[in-house]
C-alpha cells in the first residue's frame, strides 16, 4: 500500500493540446488518373472535430467521456488508441493499452473459436505464453465451452461479441479504453462485464471510458469529462457533471421536441381547415380506431403545461405539471367522465386513472370547457410517451375516446429505473454492541 | 527507434500468427497446395531454360543452374513487393479499428515470403547436388548473409509500397509492369559482365544487382562473394529499409482514414 502510493499519482494518460480536423473530400481521388487531372476533386470541406483539449488522467483512475453525439468523444478515444494521430498536440500513454472499440478486429469465421482467441489476442500484443496462460479464462468468461472448437461463422452474433468482449477484457492492460460496448449480450452477460470492469478497476487499471450512460460512469468512473463540440465544457466528480450535462441534454431534446410540433402545426395549416377539426384528420389518418364514440361531444385541444411553461411538449420528472383538455358537447352529456391513460413509446402502460376511479362526482357536460388535470412531482421516468385521453358517459359509454391523443418528453436528472417513480425515503438505522 | 524494435517484439506473436496464416492461406484450395513452392520455380527455370539455352544461346556452362540460383532470389523479391503493397489495404479492417504497430503486416508479409524462398532452396540445393555441380562449404557460409540482406532490402520495398498504395492505388498495376522492367534489368538471366562497360556504373545502382551476384558466386561459381559486393548490397539494403520505414511512418499516420 505504501509503495503505490507513490505510483497513483504518476499519469497513466497525457493530452496536451490536441485539434484534429477531418477532411471531408467532395470527391475521393485515389486513382493517378483523378490526381492528376483533377485537382480540383481533391478540394475537401475541413471539419473541426477537437479544437484544443488536454487532460490527464492518474494511474487507476477511471474517467468517463460524456457529451452529445458527433462531440468528438468517440475520437478522442481513437487518438488515444492511435488508430488515428492528432492535427497537432501531444499525447502520452504509459503502459499497455487495450481498446474495446471495435471488438473482434481480425477474427476469422473459418477458424475455430480457440483458434481467433490465439490471433486476437495477438493482436493485443500477447505473446504465446501470455495467451496460454490466459486461455481457460477467456473461454470461461465467454461461457461458450461447448461451441470454443467450432468455426466461429456458426457462432450467433451474441456469442461471437462474448468471445470478443472476453478476449479483450482479459487481456490485463495497464490502460482500458472502452467505447459504448457494454451493451454486449443479455443482460447477465452486461452485469458480469461490469463487474469484471469493477475487478479490473479495483487492480488498479486506468479506464477511460465512453458512454451514454451517465448511470454506468457514475458507478465506475472517479470523473467526468464533458466535451461539447470539440472543446471540454466542464470536468469533475460524476455527480457534479452529470446534472448540469442532463439539463442542457433536456434543453436539447426540447427544442427538437418543439421543433416537430411547429413542422406539425405548419402541416395542419396548410392542410387549410380549422384547427378543431384537424385533430380530427391526423387521427383518422393513423387507423379507424384511433378515435371513436358516439361524438355527443369531442376533445377539441390538449395542451400540457409546466410550472414555468405554458403548452409545451416536454416535461420534468420530479416537477408540477397539468393537462388541459377542453371539450365542446354538442348535446347534454348526463352522467359523463374523463379518463387518461398514459402509454411509454414501447407501448407498457405507465398508469391510467378516471374521474369515477378517483371517486368524484359524474356530471353533466354542455356547451364548451375545459378539465384540467394536475400533475404533482411527476412521477414518470425519463423517456416517450403518449397520452390517450377519453370521455366518458354512463358508466363506461365511449363518447369521445381518442387514443395517442398527445405525445410527449420526460427529462429527468434522476436516474432510477423502472417504469414510474415510487416516492421513498431511506433511512439506515445502525445498532453497535 | 529502439521504441519500434520494442513495439515490434511485443507483437511478435502476431507476426507469427499472420506468416502461419499467410503460409497457410497461400496456396489454399489448390490441387499441388504446398508443392506449389517446389513447382512454380521450376517451370519459369523450364521455360527461361528452353528459351536461353535453345533459341537465345548465352553460351553459359549450366545454364539451369546460373539461372535457378538467382531466378529463386528474385521471385521472392519481386513476390514480395507484388502482394506486399496490398498487405495494408487488405488489413484495412483491422487497421481501421485497433491499434498495432502497423510496420508488423509488411514485416508479416516479407517473412512468410522469405520462409517460402527458404523451401524453394530445397529445390535449389537438390539441382546442384544431383547435377554435378556441388557445393563449396566455405562460400555457403555466406549465404546467410546475402540472404539476411536481401531480406532487409525486399522489407524496406514492402513498408514503401504497402504505404504509398494506400494513397495511390494505381501503384498495385504500375508495380506489375515495374517489376517486369526490373527483372530484365538485374543480371537474373543473363551475367553482369555482358552489359556494356559504360552502363555498369547504372547496373550498379540496382540494389539487386550486388545481390544476385553474390548469391551466383556463391551458388553456381563456388566461391566467396567479393567483399565490394556484399557491402554494396548491404549499404544499399540498409539504406532502402530506412526510407522505406520513414516513408512508412510518415504516412501510416493517415491510414484510419484513408483507408
Amino acid at each position: 500500500m505504501g509503495i503505490n502510493t507513490e505510483n497513483n499519482e504518476e499519469i497513466a494518460v497525457e493530452v496536451r493540446n490536441i485539434r484534429k480536423c477531418f477532411k471531408i473530400y467532395a470527391d475521393h481521388a485515389n486513382q493517378l488518373k483523378d490526381r492528376m487531372l483533377f485537382w480540383k476533386r481533391n478540394r475537401y470541406e475541413e471539419r473541426k472535430v477537437l479544437d484544443d483539449i488536454s487532460f490527464d488522467v492518474k494511474r487507476g483512475e477511471a474517467v468517463g467521456l460524456i457529451g452529445e453525439n458527433g462531440s468528438g468523444k468517440s475520437t478522442t478515444l481513437k487518438l488515444l488508441t492511435k488508430i488515428i494521430y492528432p492535427d497537432s498536440g501531444t499525447i502520452k500513454m504509459n503502459g499497455r493499452v487495450s481498446s474495446l472499440i471495435e471488438l473482434g478486429a481480425g477474427f476469422h469465421s473459418d477458424m475455430s473459436g480457440r483458434e481467433n482467441i490465439y490471433t486476437n489476442a495477438a493482436i493485443f500484443g500477447l505473446t504465446k505464453k501470455e495467451i496460454d496462460a490466459r486461455l481457460e479464462k477467456i473461454i470461461e468468461f465467454s461461457e461458450l465451452e461447448e461451441f470454443i472448437d467450432n468455426p466461429v461463422r456458426t457462432y450467433s452474433s451474441g456469442m461471437y461479441m462474448r468471445l470478443a468482449f472476453a478476449v479483450a477484457i482479459n487481456v490485463d492492460a495497464d490502460i482500458l479504453l472502452i467505447d459504448e460496448i457494454l451493451a454486449v449480450g443479455d443482460a447477465a452477460f452486461q452485469a458480469k462485464c461490469f463487474n469484471r470492469l469493477r475487478e479490473i478497476k479495483a487492480k488498479g487499471t486506468t479506464i477511460v471510458l465512453v458512454s451514454h450512460s451517465m448511470g454506468q460512469i457514475e458507478q465506475l468512473c472517479d470523473r467526468s469529462i464533458w466535451i461539447h463540440e470539440g472543446k471540454i465544457r466542464m470536468e469533475g466528480a460524476p455527480r457534479d457533471v452529470h446534472p448540469h450535462y442532463m439539463d442542457y441534454m433536456a434543453d436539447v431534446t426540447e427544442r427538437v421536441s418543439e421543433k416537430r410540433k411547429q413542422a406539425t402545426e405548419q402541416e395542419n395549416e396548410q392542410a387549410g381547415p380549422a384547427a378543431e377539426e384537424n385533430t380530427k384528420t391526423t387521427t383518422e389518418e393513423q387507423g379507424d380506431l384511433q378515435r371513436y364514440g358516439n361524438q355527443k361531444a369531442e376533445i377539441t385541444s390538449i395542451t400540457l403545461n409546466r410550472a414555468d411553461k405554458q403548452n409545451c411538449n416536454t416535461l420534468r420528472s420530479g416537477e408540477d405539471a397539468e393537462i388541459v383538455i377542453a371539450y365542446k358537447a354538442h348535446e347534454i352529456i348526463k352522467n359523463a367522465s374523463f379518463g387518461i391513460g398514459i402509454f411509454r413509446n414501447d407501448g407498457v402502460q405507465c398508469y391510467g386513472t378516471n374521474t369515477v376511479i378517483d371517486q368524484l362526482q359524474e356530471f353533466d357536460l354542455d356547451g364548451i370547457g375545459t378539465m384540467t388535470i394536475k400533475l404533482e412531482k411527476l412521477g414518470l421516468l425519463q423517456g416517450s410517451y403518449s397520452m390517450d385521453i377519453a370521455i366518458e358517459c354512463d358508466q363506461g359509454i365511449p363518447v369521445d375516446y381518442y387514443k395517442n391523443a398527445i405525445q410527449f418528453d420526460v427529462t429527468s436528472r434522476i436516474n432510477d429505473v423502472g417504469v414510474m417513480r415510487v416516492e421513498h425515503k431511506w433511512n439506515l438505522e445502525t445498532k453497535n454492541g | 527507434m529502439s521504441k519500434l524494435f520494442k513495439d515490434i517484439y511485443d507483437y511478435r506473436e502476431m507476426i507469427f500468427s499472420l506468416v502461419r496464416r499467410d503460409l497457410r492461406g497461400r496456396y489454399k484450395g489448390t490441387v499441388l497446395g504446398f508443392l506449389w513452392t517446389f513447382v512454380n520455380p521450376l517451370l519459369q527455370l523450364l521455360v527461361y531454360t528452353l528459351v536461353f539455352s535453345y533459341i537465345l544461346r548465352m553460351g553459359i556452362d549450366s545454364y539451369y543452374i546460373f539461372l535457378i540460383v538467382a531466378l529463386v532470389p528474385w521471385i521472392f523479391f519481386s513476390g514480395t513487393i507484388n502482394g506486399g503493397c496490398e498487405v495494408i489495404l487488405g488489413a484495412s479492417n483491422m487497421v481501421k479499428k485497433i491499434y498495432f504497430p502497423r510496420e508488423v503486416l509488411p514485416l508479416a508479409y516479407t517473412l512468410s515470403s522469405f520462409v517460402n524462398m527458404l523451401f524453394s532452396f530445397i529445390v535449389v540445393f537438390a539441382i546442384l547436388l544431383f547435377s554435378g555441380q556441388g557445393i563449396n562449404f566455405v562460400a555457403l557460409l555466406y549465404l546467410p548473409l546475402i540472404m539476411l540482406i536481401e531480406f532487409i532490402l525486399a522489407l524496406g520495398m514492402a513498408l514503401l509500397f504497402s504505404a504509398m498504395t494506400v494513397y495511390l492505388r494505381d501503384l498495385q498495376h504500375i508495380l506489375g509492369i515495374v517489376m517486369m522492367a526490373w527483372q530484365f534489368l538485374t543480371p537474373i538471366m543473363y551475367s553482369e559482365d555482358m552489359v556494356p562497360e559504360n552502363l555498369r556504373g547504372v547496373w550498379r545502382l540496382n540494389p539487386m544487382t550486388s545481390v544476385i551476384t553474390a548469391y551466383r558466386d556463391i551458388l553456381y561459381y563456388k566461391q566467396v562473394p567479393h567483399i565490394n559486393t556484399l557491402t554494396e548490397a548491404a549499404v544499399l539494403g540498409i539504406l532502402l529499409l530506412v526510407i522505406g520505414e520513414l516513408v512508412f511512418r510518415r504516412l501510416q499516420r493517415n491510414f484510419a482514414e484513408e483507408l
